[in-house]
């Protein structure tokens, strides 16, 4: 026999990876192995309830108004957004609702077509400037404008752009930072090149609770001496970040 | 379209008129070759239609935006169902005139078509009517009691405000849990986010209501549905009624076996009309009597 019975078997499995390899999922995987699956950013600080569509009512008139009659999940899968989702039988007082859920890769275009069309009046037609969805906020372990790099990814992803974000260039980065003006949309989210996303958003109640303390954080940061920056930096949050992985696609270009 | 049944059965009627003579003892009804009314045809047509339009939003087309409960036509029509208008109304304790102007043309069209929602729009009614071709409902005995109907669409409407969420809409509408069970559907084919759990309780709610359609027939639009009581009430100042001529019953009582909602129709015969709060209008009786057209009657306008 000119193979053995290991030969085939071995090249029988080559030839199966090699011809499923383009439709795995691990085709497109960058140099270092980036799990998305890894706890997300700022695992210490909950979503804190639903991020609502665009123009929702405070969260206890809108779920008062709302019929989940799912028209503002149609219409953004018409815009092909596909932003808006339902909540499941999990969440008992808001089963049938819409959130937004996933911003890591569906989060809101800011289209404003949901209010237009909500026939109950949970949604309100108002100003894209003044949506208030939620708040977002940058991990400033994870993120590399704040770990030593240059990114903007999220500034340029941000349909308000100059208005909501401020950088602190300084030697460590161009330090961005997210002010109030932040509507919570989730685009800065899905633009983020890292792994898994170095911006996580919240609701505007729960960013109330947290501010304090990532202010705090913020400003201990920008203060900080050179050689603790460093340690914090190369000793804590480089790894993590290398454990991520930066997805090139990702970046908003 | 009822407007096509009322001409379609005062077409036939007419044509009746001039073709059969007068029953008379041993004539058998219907004789061969004459025209029967197809309302049902046409109503199991509408009524998928309906449907069929909802279904164009996946399609990314705009016709008809949402499911019965609320939606938007040809985007910028604003429909709300009334009594989900009703639940959000009371959970919310304010008014919007947004959500007022949803309701009102809704509203206004069954001012004019009293309960036919159920039986033209409900996409229920398709299902059932499916469950019904397996097993064919037996209407027997005493209509049972739909009165306790009102106690459950009251007590929706009273958790509805106590609690601050539209109780019904949200959890138990058939209506609000077929379209969530279809777009679940589509969403988790088409790999979008999508609760899966919404998708079975969708899906739960819907079997449950086709196996109780199976042992006992329209249990739901008779009895509990607070929807259909809703429309019911409409029943009694609507332009659409079951009418009846001046012609001789031959008191079959075919249109009372007919009726799958129970309503007594037999005994109203020698009244000019009947309103009915059950009454779907779903054309049983005018196609099941033996007369076809010329003694039960549903009509719009003043009966000539």
């Amino acid at each position: 026999m000119l193979f053995s019975r290991r030969d085939i078997l071995r090249i029988l499995l080559f030839a199966a990876v090699d011809l499923t390899l383009p439709f795995s999922p691990l085709h497109d995987r960058p140099l270092y192995a980036a799990k998305e699956e890894f706890t997300g950013p700022l695992p210490n600080i909950d979503i804190g309830g639903f991020i609502r569509p665009p123009g929702a009512l405070p969260e206890k008139d809108f779920r008062a108004r709302c019929i989940s009659c799912g028209v503002c999940v149609n219409v953004c899968h018409t815009m092909k957004y596909d932003a808006i989702s339902i909540a499941g039988i999990r969440e008992i007082r808001n089963f049938g609702t819409p959130s937004i859920k996933d911003m890591r890769d569906f989060p809101c275009a800011l289209c404003m077509e949901c209010p237009r069309h909500c026939p109950s009046g949970a949604l309100q037609k108002i100003e894209k400037e003044n949506v208030r969805m939620g708040m977002a906020l940058i991990d400033l372990s994870l993120c590399f404008g704040w770990n030593g790099d240059v990114c903007l990814s999220c500034s340029k992803a941000c349909p308000l752009g100059g208005k909501v974000f401020d950088f602190y260039n300084g030697e460590w980065g161009n330090q961005p930072y997210i002010n109030e003006s932040c509507v919570g949309c989730g685009l800065c989210v899905k633009y983020c090149p890292l792994g898994g996303s170095a911006i996580k958003v919240v609701t505007r109640e729960q960013y109330k609770r947290v501010r304090n303390t990532y202010v705090l954080e913020f400003k201990e940061l920008l203060e900080m001496p050179h050689e603790e920056r460093y340690t914090i930096i190369y000793g804590r949050n480089l790894p993590q970040i290398m454990e991520k992985g930066r997805f090139i696609e990702r970046e908003y270009r | 379209m009822t407007i096509t049944t009322k001409h379609e059965s005062e077409a036939v009627s007419q044509e009746l008129q001039g073709r059969i003579q007068e029953p008379g003892a041993g004539e058998s009804f219907p004789s061969p070759g004459r025209k029967r009314i197809g309302i049902s045809k046409v109503r199991r047509l509408v009524l998928l239609g309906i449907i069929l339009l909802f279904m164009l939003q996946f399609l990314k087309v705009k016709a008809l935006v949402g499911g019965l409960s609320g939606s938007v036509a040809v985007f910028s029509l604003r429909f709300i169902d009334v009594f989900a208008y009703l639940e959000s109304l009371l959970s919310s304790r304010s008014f919007t005139i947004t959500a007022f102007l949803a309701a009102l043309p809704i509203a206004g069209i069954y001012l004019i078509f009293g309960r036919a929602f159920c039986g033209w729009a409900c996409p229920m009614d398709f299902l059932f009517g499916l469950i019904n071709r397996v097993r064919p409902p037996k209407m027997k005995g005493r209509p049972s009691s739909s009165k306790i109907g009102y106690g459950i669409a009251v007590a929706f409407l009273a958790g509805s405000f106590l609690i601050g969420i539209p109780l019904f809409t949200n959890y138990l509408s058939h209506i609000t849990n077929f379209f969530r069970f279809i777009t679940g559907g589509v969403f988790y084919a088409l790999d979008l986010p999508f609760e899966p759990s919404t998708l079975f309780f969708s899906s739960g709610v819907l079997v449950f209501l086709l196996v109780l359609e199976l042992v006992s027939p329209r249990l739901w639009c008779r009895v509990v549905c607070p929807i259909g009581k809703t429309y019911g009430l409409f029943n009694r100042v609507s332009l659409l009624r079951l009418t009846f001529a001046k012609s001789t019953c031959m008191e079959c009582s075919l249109c009372d076996r007919r009726c799958y909602m129970q309503v007594r129709i037999a005994k109203h015969i020698n009244r000019p009309s009947l309103r009915d709060t059950n009454c779907i209008y779903c054309g049983r009786c005018v196609e099941g009597c033996e007369t076809k057209g010329r003694i039960v009657k549903m009509t719009l306008w003043r009966q000539r």
